[in-house]
């Protein structure tokens, strides 16, 4: 016997209103998104300058490597088909 | 250990917004009296001084607009009803309508907050699990207080002495993440979030330093369809309406006041489906749908006090004037167990209960750092002590038809 479906309403469509004002929620939200973006330019600039010069032995470039593939390697939010 | 537990891989945590245990599932006390709901004669005072009744009138969007205050000063009105902050005074949930005064300015809307659900008809997603699987009638929110504190807890198992919505940075940095300890101990661990333009409220400590354990909701679902599931999930409902990528129309599903909740119910019934679905997923994972706080709506139920955290936010920090010890509760939250272990029908007793099994949002790292890995992890105190929610899981599976599926979900 298959088990039982609940069958769940549709919302309405006129529930869509992206002209909502935001709230607090989402006003801090994009505030510590703020705060995460400043500390990343900071570790970026930081980054740039280093001298490339300096770098002279495989622990300098590793260092220097590491640093900065975890500045680039953010995750890629691509949708997966379904 | 129950053979629910030897079958169990897969920890799934649902978070929403907002919403308090009485509002969403109150009602269901009239077909359960073991549910610690609503009799419909449980009122407040507004500010003229008359008893405001629950009314089960509540709207799926519009009705609680303003957003009704859950901020520190504001939950402490709602559960001492004004009384100042004293060693003698005894909670008694008689603030909710006069602070909801405070953000409508008008008398009669500030009723509006007392209102709630008829769950089975209203409901129907939220209803069937609470009645299908295990309902806690004692599951609070970590803190008397708004989202980002509250979510921390489930996170760190504290909120590292934050009692509201400022930024959090992680003040012991021996005390991990949950993903942490997961990823470190050589497990798997993942934060869903529903899509890039919705994100995460978990900015500042996680995405930040740790972009490699979020990914989309999209995500999920493939892993849930790909048996790729990680060993411990969270996840992110959509926290506002945006356009999709093809141009349609993404609404969001958090249940966040004014934010619609038929959405959030869809949300909550796919989230099941993709776990249900999968027979091999079904019997080897346990699903808790909660919420974060109660967002300032009406529920009946005293917050108990707890096991402090070790941690002391301020006077000026709580806006009461006065020091807060982490030494009791939030206003409780609906919050449901799901798994073919589960019984129908449990009930997990609460305060009115001389047995009671309280929960918090603690006792969600610390589940799952005591089932993956042996509780070996430096945490708080709290955290340590936080009730398990695995013990519900027993030694029955129910039959696949024996488990509902939702239908009409895209």
């Amino acid at each position: 016997m298959p088990p039982k479906v609940i069958q769940v309403p549709k919302t309405d469509p006129a529930a869509y209103n992206p002209n909502r004002p935001a709230g607090l929620l989402l006003r801090s939200q994009a505030q510590h998104m703020r705060e995460a973006l400043i500390k990343h330019a900071h570790e970026i600039t930081t980054l740039l300058a280093i001298d490339m010069r300096s770098l002279k032995t495989e622990a300098d470039i590793s260092a220097f490597v590491h640093r900065a593939t975890a500045l680039l390697h953010t995750h890629a939010a691509r949708p997966t088909k379904k | 250990m129950s053979a629910g537990l030897d079958n169990l891989k897969h920890i799934v945590v649902l978070m929403m917004e907002n919403r308090s245990f009485d509002h969403m599932l109150g009602s269901l006390m009239q077909k359960n009296p073991r549910i610690n709901g609503l009799t419909g004669n449980e009122s407040n005072p507004d500010t003229n001084g008359a008893a405001v009744k629950v009314q089960r009138n509540a709207q799926f969007q519009s009705q609680l607009d303003p957003d009704p205050d859950h901020h520190f000063p504001g939950v402490d009105l709602q559960i001492f009803g004004g009384q100042p902050p004293s060693q003698n005074r005894v909670a008694n949930m008689q603030g909710f309508v006069k602070d909801y005064f405070s953000q409508t300015k008008d008398v009669g809307r500030s009723h509006n907050i007392m209102s709630y659900f008829d769950s089975e008809k209203d409901l129907p997603v939220l209803s069937t699990l609470a009645t299908e699987y295990a309902v806690f009638n004692g599951w609070f929110s970590s803190i008397p207080g708004p989202t980002i504190c509250n979510r921390a807890f489930a996170h760190y198992g504290t909120s590292f002495g934050q009692v509201g919505m400022d930024i959090f940075f992680i003040l012991d940095n021996s005390i991990a993440s949950i993903y942490e300890r997961m990823v470190q101990a050589g497990h798997t661990a993942k934060i869903y979030y529903y899509d890039q333009p919705s994100s995460t409220m978990e900015i500042v400590n996680l995405l930040k330093n740790q972009p490699q354990i979020f990914a989309t909701f999209d995500q999920f679902i493939a892993d849930c369809s790909g048996n790729t599931l990680p060993e411990y999930t969270f996840i992110e409902p959509c926290y506002n309406d945006h356009p999709g990528a093809d141009g349609g129309q993404i609404l969001a599903s958090d249940q966040h006041p004014d934010h619609n909740v038929r959405e959030g119910e869809r949300f909550i019934g796919n989230v099941y489906n993709a776990i249900r679905t999968n027979p091999t997923l079904w019997q080897s994972t346990a699903l808790l749908v909660v919420y974060d706080e109660h967002g300032g709506i009406y529920d009946h139920v005293v917050p108990p006090s707890c096991t402090p955290d070790g941690f002391t936010a301020s006077a000026d920090a709580t806006g009461t004037g006065a020091p807060f010890a982490f030494d009791r509760l939030g206003v409780r939250v609906p919050a449901i167990l799901i798994s073919p272990w589960v019984p129908r029908g449990t009930v997990v007793p609460g305060t009115e209960s001389p047995n009671p099994q309280i929960f918090e949002h603690a006792s969600i790292p610390g589940t799952v750092t005591n089932f993956f890995l042996a509780g070996d992890a430096k945490r708080t105190v709290r955290e340590q002590r936080a009730n398990s929610f695995l013990s519900l899981l027993t030694d029955q599976m129910r039959a696949d038809d024996d488990c509902v599926v939702f239908g009409n979900l895209s």
